[in-house]
């Protein structure tokens, strides 16, 4: 199995100042770091990576991006590449994706791309949507958890409001990883001296077979904006038979119940199903039909 | 950068990219020895903190020319004032220069911003072969035989193996205490400084500082904005910012139970200060320990396999005039360099071969130095100069300058009235200007 | 401005925190401790005395330093390392 994945170089969010002089963004106090939702892609991509497979990390960016690429290789990546058009100083979402797909073509199609999902500086989620769209597969975003079985990927999204759901994908694909609490690896001492001293390869555009024209996108043009209907507040109404003193204690903690314990008693069986029942109750489990 | 390989033996393994650090790796490395220069920072200067007025130039000079135009440099400094302070007053030598010695190449010192300065310097190690390591902790050295023969770091698989380990890993000098070179410390030993970087535009720096061009100055303070902790403060101006710091003896703020940046704002917060920080807004604030002991907390600085240089070795120059480390540092660590290049020559790296390097500190002027100013600590960490002779300083020139109607007094009876309302003893003045004499002058 | 807060002080400073703590108290020393110097030397105001006699402490906003390290006179109370490379504070001016 080959897997590739893109990881971007970001300004990190607690090193963006304003400089308090001129209200400009003070690029001598920036700090660049690995996008921490790539990150969590990458270490997903190792974590998979069995006997005989690889993972290659493709980042987008000037030679100042390079670290990204050591860091992934330090970490344990087979393989790096760097992608650029010298003649400009940032890439929109649409180039970058059509740079990393025309790249995954020429180095030969792996069989699943990871990119973060939601990361800081796209948060827009544009690349893993359009490099689908480029490559002709399909994407999955907000992927949480995922496993794999044969050629199908078996993963978990993240929703709105906590829900989860999941699903399953066939190889190729594009996906999308929004593992939180996922840190990448920590290199060994022999990795990262490794790393420290591999040349990476760079591919511009005629390396690529491209040329300026086909990266020249039209500006997109903004026609509406239709901000999400915020939802109707529900408002809290105390339990009116509680004393006026625990109808505040009501309001202050919003409507949640006050704690209260139920110590269950009797057999492993019978406390198995009172906690279904009390789960259900609640709606934290599906009433049987 | 050379490309050993990860399992590979080095010549010299260096702990720390400070000044020490990358300059003992320069020197060893342009010398063709296989070098790997080791910090625990993402980048060189990430952990470091000074004041920063850089010494040093002329010597630097020697390691690379014209090094300042190369290198992040703030101002090179014409003008230097110490000060005397009472809680409200203020007396100030000041000193200026156009002489070529300070005003023209390669300058007598300038100021800098050490983590960018770190970074550059790490360079000029990597430029000159050296293998940088970064994102690193050593966690100790390995020993076999009585002998060190490399580092542990930590990380997987994090032995790496040297014929010389040289610890430049700054105050806290662990690698020396852990290969039982050095002692534990003692908290009158260290001094603790914080520091603000202060942002203010250029125009307001050269007027207030009544510098011009790239023109720089250092104001150095003792006495009252302290309080009762022992120690100093100081104003350096950047290219556009001002770095200001208060340094107080560990002990004294153990036992004063002053809060360290408590010192600060009561030291921004002065007379004689708050007006040069006008309008200035804070851009980062930090801390880091200063060995001032000098020659009294020097470890032993050889062992088989192993040297110690910089603040590791306690090679930081605190008269109470100023701070001198950097260039200690550096000049120490080229000492270190030059000493693994010959036992390198000869390959042995016992202890015998390696106490070259205690001959090398002398001409490198590192030994000399200290040996002249052995008896400074004590005196500039005295009672009697942190609080009391700033404090008549400051009285007497009130009253001489004060008219009031009153008649006009000479200085050496309002000086002598000064000092009785104190409470000085003649006894104790006279003994203590006989110290300074001996700290300072012979 | 020119003065400011402890807190306004530590928001210009950057730390990347590590996951394990590099300083490790032992609360029973800790607790029997009269001098707690390490509450007023730090720089970075991590030690944070209880009425109960213990002592409340945070890595995450470390100097790394070393003055509680030096003036903790209990033997073993105060275990002290430096974070794993390339973690804790990061210096961008000083
Ligand atoms: C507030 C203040 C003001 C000062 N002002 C001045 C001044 O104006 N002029 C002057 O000349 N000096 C000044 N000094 C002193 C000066 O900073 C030091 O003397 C100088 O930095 C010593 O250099 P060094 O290379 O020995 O140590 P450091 O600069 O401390 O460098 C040590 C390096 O080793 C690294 N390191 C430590 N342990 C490990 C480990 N286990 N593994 C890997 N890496 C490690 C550190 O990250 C660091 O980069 C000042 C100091 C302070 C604190
Ligand atoms: S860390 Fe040390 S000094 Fe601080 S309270 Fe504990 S024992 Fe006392
Ligand atoms: S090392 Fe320094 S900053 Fe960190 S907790 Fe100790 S005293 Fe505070």
């Amino acid at each position: 199995m080959r897997l590739a994945v893109c990881l971007s170089l970001v300004p990190d969010p607690a090193t963006i100042d304003v400089d308090p002089l001129t209200g400009e963004i003070d690029a001598d106090r920036t700090l660049y770091i690995m996008d921490p939702a790539d990150a969590a892609a990458l270490e997903l991509a190792l974590r998979l990576r069995g006997e005989g497979d690889t993972v290659i990390a493709l980042t987008v960016g000037p030679a100042a991006a390079e670290p990204v690429l050591r860091e992934a290789l330090a970490a344990g990546a087979d393989g790096a590449l760097r992608l650029w058009d010298e003649s400009r100083s940032a890439t929109k979402p649409a180039v970058t994706s059509l740079l990393l797909a025309t790249a995954l073509r020429n180095e030969g199609l792996p069989d699943l791309v990871f990119c973060g999902w939601r990361s800081l500086a796209r948060g827009s989620g544009k690349i893993p949507a359009l490099l689908g769209e480029y490559l002709d597969w399909p994407v999955v975003t907000d992927i949480a958890r995922l496993e794999i079985q044969a050629a199908r990927v078996h993963f978990h999204r993240r929703l709105a409001r906590g829900d989860r759901s999941e699903g399953e994908v066939t190889m190729p694909a594009v996906l999308a990883i929004a593992a939180d609490g996922v840190r990448l690896r920590y290199a060994s001492l022999p990795q990262l001296m490794q790393a420290c001293r591999t040349a990476i390869p760079m591919r511009d555009l005629p390396d690529l077979g491209l040329s300026p024209l086909d990266l020249s996108f039209p500006a997109s043009t903004v026609h509406a904006v239709t901000p999400p209907r915020p939802r109707p507040r529900t408002i809290f109404i105390p339990d009116s038979s509680l004393s006026p003193h625990e109808r505040i204690g009501q309001i202050l903690s919003a409507g949640a119940a006050p704690k209260s314990n139920t110590v269950l008693e009797g057999s492993p069986d019978e406390v198995a199903d009172a906690i279904i029942a009390f789960l259900q109750a609640r709606g934290f489990l599906e009433q049987p039909a | 950068m050379r490309a050993p390989k990860p399992t590979d033996h080095f010549d010299v393994v260096v702990v720390g990219a400070g000044p020490a650090g990358s300059a003992a790796a320069i020197v060893a490395a342009r010398a063709g020895l296989n070098v790997l220069l080791i910090e625990r920072g993402e980048y060189p200067g990430a952990k470091n903190v000074s004041g920063a007025a850089f010494y040093g130039s002329a010597m630097l000079n020697k390691l690379i020319p014209g090094w300042w135009e190369q290198a992040p440099v703030e101002r090179y400094i014409c003008r230097r004032d110490v000060i005397l302070i009472s809680p409200t007053t203020a007396v100030s030598l000041d000193f200026r220069s156009a002489s070529p010695d300070y005003a023209a190449p390669p300058y007598n010192a300038f100021t800098i911003l050490r983590p960018k300065f770190d970074r550059w310097f790490a360079a000029q190690a990597e430029a000159a072969g050296a293998f940088l390591l970064t994102s690193t902790v050593v966690d100790g050295v390995i020993k076999e035989r009585g002998k060190v023969v490399g580092v542990k770091v930590r990380r997987d698989d994090g032995e790496i193996r040297a014929d010389l380990v040289i610890a430049c890993d700054g105050a806290n000098s662990f690698l020396a205490q852990q290969a039982g070179l050095q002692r534990r410390l003692e908290t009158h030993e260290l001094s603790l400084g914080v520091k603000e970087v202060l942002g203010l535009e250029e125009a307001a720096i050269r007027e207030r500082f009544n510098l011009s061009g790239n023109e720089g100055m250092v104001l150095e303070y003792v006495g009252a904005i302290t309080d009762k902790a022992r120690g100093g403060a100081f104003l350096y101006t950047n290219r556009n910012s001002l770095s200001l710091g208060v340094i107080a003896q560990v002990s004294s703020l153990v036992e004063t139970g002053k809060r360290p940046y408590e010192l600060l704002e009561l030291f921004k917060a002065h007379p004689a200060v708050a007006p040069l920080l006008r309008g200035a807004k804070l851009r980062e604030y930090s801390a880091h320990l200063i060995p001032e002991s000098g020659w009294e907390m020097m470890p032993k600085l050889v062992a088989s396999g192993m040297l110690v240089a910089g603040d590791a070795a306690g090679f930081c120059l605190a008269t109470g005039l100023y701070i001198e480390g950097i260039n200690y540092a550096m000049q120490s660590g080229m000492a270190a360099g030059e000493a693994a290049i010959e036992a390198h020559r000869v390959r042995d790296f016992t202890r015998h071969t390696l106490e070259r390097y205690t001959e090398l500190l002398w001409p490198y002027n590192v030994f000399t130095d200290f040996r002249a100013y052995r008896h400074a600590p004590h005196f500039v960490n005295g009672e009697r100069l942190q609080n009391l002779y700033p404090e008549m300083a400051a009285a007497s020139f009130e009253r001489l300058f004060r008219v009031d109607g009153n008649a006009k007094q000479k200085i050496l009876p309002l000086y002598l009235k000064a000092m009785r309302q104190s409470g000085a003893k003649p006894r104790h003045l006279i003994a203590d200007l006989l110290q300074a004499a001996r700290s300072y002058l012979w | 401005m020119v003065m400011t807060t402890h807190e306004e002080k530590m928001r210009t400073v950057r730390f990347k925190v590590a996951e394990e703590p590099h300083i490790v108290l032992d609360p029973e020393k800790c607790r029997t401790c009269a001098a707690k110097a390490c509450v007023c030397v730090c720089p970075a105001n991590l030690f944070v005395p209880l009425d109960d006699g213990s002592v409340l402490f945070n890595y995450e906003q470390c100097f790394e330093c070393g003055t509680c390290f030096l003036v903790c006179s209990k033997e073993g109370a105060l275990r002290w390392t430096y974070p794993p490379g390339g973690f804790g504070v990061t210096f961008r001016e000083s």
